[in-house]
């Protein structure tokens, strides 16, 4: 486990989800008195793998293949129904980017609710505040409310933010889909940078290109299921393959 | 994985009540105005049938006060625990932060208010000229101290069960707007039948408001006895409340 990031083994879930939607009030009534159907979604299916210590390590697979409710259990968002996780070192505890943050609050007040909410003490906000503001490029519009910011001026403070929350391993779902070029070449710096201090990134993402240039390995899901794990150029290939058959079928 | 719960809890009840009354030109102001309405009203209205010489109550508008304020701490805290989870779903689905910090940071904003409404209060008894006894007023801190467990306790509860069945809130409207008139707020409880008080005082609000008023504007307490098992009761709900949200919390994310 040393030199392991994160250790999963045998892990399911399953998800109940209503038959119906009751929509009328005599559907309602009706409703009540019977008992309601469910459909069990398998999301995920006894998956096992392992990441190692500072890997970059990509999920791909198309939509409903189960990347995201894994990300999601990984940080402890859902539970998982059975099955081990073992978890070495602080993992970043969110998916999305700027969580928590407030429209009618101002870019500085939205830099210290985020980055409490993100698991930082009010001291190593106050340490860290003129890094992350340096880093967005935002110096001039911190006290506005961010309301006023263009989503793109959004996306930066908030990824400012993550990238200085200092976690062993980050999860990241689609993060680089928001935001352009020059934003992006930027994130990938930073994710340079991680790689060097030796954390784990989790990254998943449909963007093949990125995936293909940054990943030490990729794990390929479909239908809650791991279909293969290994070096990015054969599991993308495997994924494209899988794709044009897809498409036939249907 | 989380070890800032306590600034956790204290920056997200902080913007709530930053963001509040946020562009009312009146601001915070609302927070005390809207009890204080209340209370204008039902003064206006009640206090010449419950006035001294029916009732032998001599302090009624100050109790008709400080039991409004309570009672609104109580729904308005009950509410916003209730809410709480629903309301800040990013922070359940998105993320991972220990869920009750949640609901525990959306009381701690009712609980500000409240605490707003108490310099009300103040004012009130250098108006009415009245000085309560320093054991009246020990007796008022306790016994806010167990609403704040009763919010607290129902939140752990209605938060996360609310995340599943969205009727609970329109439920609890109806619920507190019935319980305000269970509760001796407007009326004393002197005027009922003795035989219906102890049902009456069975609604946990409605007993601590009736020692609250008692106890501050008459100098009179219930026997050591009786606010011992009132208060072990409390927490025994809180504990209950606790074990409760425990149980549900691992499904709160897939119920949003």
């Amino acid at each position: 486990m040393e030199n392991l990031a994160i250790k999963v083994e045998n892990l399911s879930k399953t998800f109940e989800i209503p038959h119906e939607k009751i929509s009328t009030l005599r559907g309602a009534f009706v409703s009540a008195f019977h008992q309601k159907t469910y459909e069990t979604l398998l999301a995920l299916d006894n998956i096992s793998f392992e990441i190692k210590k500072g890997e970059f390590f990509g999920i791909i697979g198309r939509n409903g293949s189960g990347k995201s409710t894994l990300l999601k259990i990984l940080a402890n968002i859902y539970a998982a129904d059975h099955g081990q996780l073992k978890i070495n070192g602080r993992i970043s505890p969110f998916l999305e980017l700027g969580i928590g943050f407030n429209p009618e609050l101002s870019g500085k007040d939205n830099i210290y609710l985020n980055a409490i909410v993100l698991g930082l003490t009010r001291q190593q906000v106050n340490e860290k505040y003129k890094r992350i503001v340096a880093f967005s490029e935002l110096s001039r519009f911190i006290d506005q409310k961010i309301k006023n910011y263009s989503s793109g001026m959004q996306v930066r403070l908030a990824f400012s933010v993550a990238i200085h929350a200092n976690r062993d391993i980050l999860l990241m779902d689609e993060v680089l889909a928001v935001g352009d070029e020059n934003f992006q070449k930027k994130c990938l710096k930073v994710f340079e940078k991680f790689r060097r201090e030796k954390k784990t990134i989790i990254l998943v993402t449909h963007d093949l290109e990125t995936a293909r240039q940054y990943c030490d390995r990729i794990m390929l899901m479909r239908k809650g299921r791991i279909e293969m794990i290994g070096e990015p150029e054969k599991v993308i290939h495997k994924y494209n393959l899988q794709n044009i058959a897809d498409a036939k079928k249907s | 994985m989380h070890e800032n719960y306590k600034e956790l809890i204290w920056t997200l009840a902080k913007t709530d009540f930053k963001l509040r009354y946020h562009g009312s030109v009146l601001g915070y102001a609302w927070a005390i105005l809207k009890p204080l309405l209340m209370f204008l009203i039902l003064n206006f209205v009640f206090s010449s049938i419950f006035n001294p010489k029916n009732t032998g109550i001599e302090h009624y508008s100050l109790q008709l006060l400080i039991s409004i304020i309570v009672f609104n701490f109580f729904s308005e805290g009950t509410m916003a625990g209730l809410n709480s989870l629903v309301q800040k779903y990013t922070l359940v689905t998105k993320i991972y932060v220990p869920r009750w910090t949640i609901i525990a940071a959306a009381t701690l904003n009712s609980l500000l208010i409240f605490l707003m409404n108490l310099i009300v209060i103040a004012i009130f008894f250098v108006w009415y000229r009245f000085l309560p006894s320093p054991e009246s007023l020990v007796m008022f801190f306790f016994l806010l101290i167990l609403t704040y467990l009763l919010i607290l306790g129902f939140s752990f509860i209605a938060a996360p069960v609310f995340a599943r069945f969205r009727d609970l809130q329109q439920i609890w409207e109806v619920l507190t707007s019935t319980l305000f008139y269970a509760s001796p707020i407007v009326y004393p409880l002197s005027i009922l039948p003795v035989k219906y008080h102890a049902i009456i005082l069975l609604n946990p609000i409605a007993y601590i408001i009736h020692h609250l008023k008692i106890a501050i504007t008459e100098n009179r307490y219930a026997p050591p006895w009786e606010t011992a098992f009132f208060s072990g009761a409390v927490v025994a709900f809180f504990l209950v409340g606790m074990v409760i949200y425990h149980k549900m919390q691992a499904k709160i994310a897939e119920n949003l």
